[in-house]
């Protein structure tokens, strides 16, 4: 009953005529965009196996292992945890590890959108906003649990500008290119609200590294070593405050500044999924199932990071800031494109500046307060590169969004800042052990 | 005698002083002579104003007693604000007796809001009686009298932090804590009804601030790029000479915005008409003479307590174990604009967000390219070594509280959430100078850079 996608893409026709209020739940431009990845499961297979419970079980399985295109890159996974046993090498792990997180991140989007259609629509929106970046997330986890704050900065800065730059650069490029002489309108209030809220990040950010500027050149001088941790816990709290604010104002009050724009059924590459295809349950148990993969998966990568910095050359920083948020935001990336293919902007700016706004408004201060319940002395002082190039990257996106259509020079502009900003990271190399934080 | 005419349209308006000087009025002459003098500022103030009950005059038996009965009970008692006249004796009081400095920095402060008020209040009533130009000058130049006048006296006492972190406070505060309240409360109030305001009085006031920003970071930048070594200067005063030089630019800018605010452009400043107005101000309530004698009176008054706040802030910032900087940017400028603040909040209120524009940025542009370049050139005469280069980690936060403003004002409307953002940064630049302590007296006020910094923070014992 619950199987037949085909059937729910013919009914949802009919099912408009019956308001658009239960379609809209937990359709957040997140879900819409990773489900032009989905595919629609091929049932007859499944149709074969005589016992009527284990049908049941492989079709869920099918459903949640093979409906996506990203599956192929699922045996990464067993290899990586074959590496992590058979001691293969650092490198090898981290690779692998690297590769099999881009389904598992894809995958948890998926079922915790499942799991907002049993939930009810604020609800829904509040689990979207805040898993839609769970991989990021489990990752600086585990590397605040290893000491590596480091690493945890880089990553979140560098899925900021990933975001930012990346995602929407090459979104609004191909979009540009496969659009040429079309127009393609956005709607700016969505981007103004977030770019606003960035901006504010990257002042929570800005203040506790002026201050440490300030205060070696003399100009001021603090009570003791650790105000600027004190100064950078105030603000995750304040950031904290904001992104709640944000989401009052994106799920409540404001709404219809956020409905994505309406997606005609293409029928071939996209799934129509007004209904839940998994049970509350059984979503409930791959997502446990998932986080726990992933959650290995990002163990391995933090520990063998340095590994991989030695053995190719590149400092830990790089690897941080550009390698793995590329992995991490793979599938949002492929799914902004499609929509920008499609000349539905919308979608790929509430993609990329919502998770922007996300990670830079709730992980990093998250991180934060997680690391002083831990006992970790994580602050907000990003550094000089990486917050000057944070603040640069807003201001560059602020601008080219402002004026609400795009083309494909502004899709070029802001892959070339991605560039520049690897490009300086890419020379760095490794500090020396004292001086690493 | 009484001129209760069926001109003027308020109940109960007080005796006039003089006579004959009936300002023509509405109607058919729209902006004639009334409307030129209600800058946004003046509106905004307006809405504390109260009408004066002329009852309790009437029954004062004299007849030359009761004009001035009633001119005093206009001026004293004529605001909302009156309550707080009464701080203005106690700081005399408390610095005469010797009260403790303390008390004598909070009283003042305390008598400081309705004496900004009733300056801003005297200044319009004066400005109705020079005609539109002046009117308009005059109010953009008393608008801020108060702050004008604590930084004169900071720098007769010789104290550029004080000077420089509480005119940069002003404009902080302007920006975003007046701006931001004002958007939260406006958007709260009027949830699901679009807030509309007219983007290019916002756009040509940011472009000021920018261009005053500019002009403030490029002294700082060239202190770093000299202490680093990428330039070399002739003499040690060089930063000093660009800030002097960089001041007379920026009065030059002011100077253009006036000309193109009251002369060539007028319409793009005109407040939003207000449509059954309880306080139809447009004759002076009071005659010009007695207006320029209360508000040089009032000035003296400010005058008085502003040296008491100057000369007490440093026992006050040891006491309660703030940094003066802290005192200078949170503390001194919400006590100096809280009579505008909580006006542009009214306004805000009502749906009527061009006044408070007017208001918060049009007060922001006056103290960052008139007030401050003036106290330079103040300074110099002096001969105090003032300059612009007011340090990083202040004028970081000025060059991101301008940028912050002007990509929240960039699109024409408003909601609650842009005021919250507005201020959570003024809250979190706050937190940054709570943290901060004195620097230990080895590091003179003009912080010459020791060397560009790389490790942790090193601890200063105050």
């Amino acid at each position: 009953r619950k199987m037949d996608s085909s059937a729910v893409a013919v009914a949802a026709p009919l099912l408009e005529a019956g308001g658009k209020e239960m379609r809209h739940l937990g359709r957040t431009a997140h879900n819409m965009s990773s489900s032009s990845l989905r595919k629609k499961s091929d049932t007859s297979l499944v149709r074969k196996v005589p016992c009527a419970a284990l049908r049941g079980f492989l079709s869920t399985l099918q459903e949640v292992l093979f409906g996506t295109k990203l599956f192929v890159l699922f045996p990464a996974v067993l290899l990586a945890v074959v590496a992590r046993y058979m001691r293969f090498g650092q490198v090898w792990l981290f690779v692998l590890s690297l590769i099999g997180l881009i389904p598992l991140a894809e995958r948890l989007s998926f079922l915790t959108e499942q799991i907002a259609f049993y939930t009810g629509p604020t609800v829904g929106g509040l689990l979207n906003a805040t898993f839609g970046n769970v991989t990021e997330v489990i990752i600086a986890l585990f590397a605040l649990r290893e000491g590596k704050i480091t690493v945890v900065k880089c990553s979140l800065l560098g899925s900021i500008l990933s975001n930012l730059l990346l995602v929407l650069g090459t979104s609004l490029f191909f979009g540009g290119l496969a659009n040429l002489g079309v127009e393609q309108p956005y709607d700016r209030k969505q981007a103004d609200v977030s770019t606003g809220l960035l901006i504010l990040g990257v002042l929570c950010q800005s203040m506790p590294l002026m201050l440490r500027y300030a205060v070696s050149a003399g100009e001021h001088a603090v009570n003791s070593d650790d105000s600027g941790l004190v100064l950078s816990r105030a603000c995750s709290v304040l950031m904290i405050l904001a992104y709640g604010a944000y989401l009052y104002f994106q799920l409540k009050t404001h709404r219809q500044l956020f409905e994505p724009q309406e997606v005609e059924d293409d029928g071939d590459d996209l799934v129509s999924e007004d209904e839940a295809v998994l049970g509350f349950t059984s979503a409930m148990v791959w997502l446990a199932v998932m986080t726990v993969i992933t959650a290995l998966l990002s163990e391995y990568v933090v520990s063998t990071i340095e590994a991989a910095s030695e053995s190719w050359e590149l400092s830990v920083s790089f690897i941080s800031i550009i390698l793995i948020p590329i992995v991490g935001n793979a599938a949002e990336h492929a799914g902004a494109i499609i929509f920008a293919f499609k000349n539905k902007l919308d979608i790929t700016l509430g993609v990329s500046l919502g998770s922007a706004t996300q990670i830079s408004m709730f992980v990093v201060p998250l991180s934060v307060l997680v690391a002083w319940v831990m006992g970790v002395p994580m602050d907000l002082d990003f550094n000089l590169l990486e917050t000057g190039s944070l603040f640069l990257a807003i201001l560059v996106t602020s601008f080219t969004l402002q004026d609400g259509s795009s083309h494909y020079l502004k899709g070029l502009l802001l892959l070339l800042c991605y560039a520049v900003i690897g490009v300086c990271f890419f020379v760095l190399r490794r500090r020396s052990a004292d001086g690493s934080n | 005698m009484d001129s209760q005419s069926a001109v003027t349209m308020e109940a109960g308006a007080p005796t006039r002083k003089e006579s004959g000087r009936l300002p023509s009025r509405h109607g058919g002459h729209a902006h004639g002579h009334s409307g030129l003098a209600r800058t946004a500022h003046g509106m905004s103030s307006s809405s504390l104003r109260k009408k004066s009950d002329a009852t309790l005059v009437r029954k004062v038996p004299v007849a030359s007693l009761r004009p001035v009965l009633a001119n005093l009970q206009e001026v004293l008692l004529g605001t909302k604000l009156a309550v707080l006249f009464i701080a203005v004796p106690l700081a005399v009081a408390a610095q005469c007796f010797r009260f403790g400095q303390v008390w004598v920095f909070a009283l003042s402060l305390i008598g400081l809001i309705p004496l900004a008020e009733r300056v801003s209040f005297l200044t319009e009533q004066i400005a109705l009686y020079t005609g539109p130009t002046i009117g308009g000058l005059l109010n953009a130049t008393c608008g801020n009298a108060t702050e004008l006048i604590i930084a004169v006296f900071a720098l007769v006492q010789g104290k550029i932090e004080v000077v420089k972190c509480s005119l940069l406070g002003s404009v902080l505060s302007n920006l975003l804590l007046v701006l931001g309240t004002s958007l939260f409360c406006g958007g709260i109030k009027n949830l699901g009804a679009d807030q509309p305001y007219d983007r290019k009085q916002a756009d040509v006031s940011t472009g000021l601030l920018t261009l005053g920003v500019l002009c403030q970071s490029l002294p700082l930048l060239l202190r770093y790029a000299v202490s680093s070594g990428e330039h070399a200067v002739a003499t040690d005063t060089t930063v000093l000479e660009l800030s002097r030089a960089c001041s007379f630019i920026m009065l030059l800018a002011y100077v253009a915005y006036l000309f193109f605010q009251l002369k060539t452009h007028r319409q793009l400043f005109e407040p939003q008409e207000i449509e059954g107005g309880d306080e139809e101000e447009e004759e002076a309530v009071l005659g010009f003479g007695s207006a320029l004698f209360w508000l040089i009176l009032m000035t003296i008054i400010i005058a008085v307590l502003s040296e008491y706040v100057v000369g007490t802030i440093e026992p006050t910032s040891q006491s309660w174990g703030l940094s003066v900087s802290f005192i200078s940017i949170i503390l001194l400028p919400i006590v100096g604009n809280a009579a505008e603040h909580a006006g542009a909040v009214i306004f805000a209120l009502k749906n009527k967000l061009d006044i408070t524009l007017g208001v918060a940025l049009g007060s922001a542009t006056q103290i960052s390219m008139f007030v401050v370049p003036l106290s330079v050139l103040v300074a110099w005469i002096m001969g105090i070594q003032m300059d612009l280069d007011f340090k990083l980690l202040e004028t970081g936060s000025l060059f991101i509280s301008v940028l912050v403003t002007a990509f929240t004002l960039q699109d024409g409307t408003s909601h609650y959430l842009k005021g919250v953002l507005l201020l959570l940064c003024y809250i979190v630049i706050g937190a940054c100078f709570f943290v901060t302590r004195q620097p230990a007296p080895h590091a003179n006020n003009n912080g010459t850079l020791l060397d560009v910094p790389t490790g942790p923070m090193i601890v200063q014992v105050a």
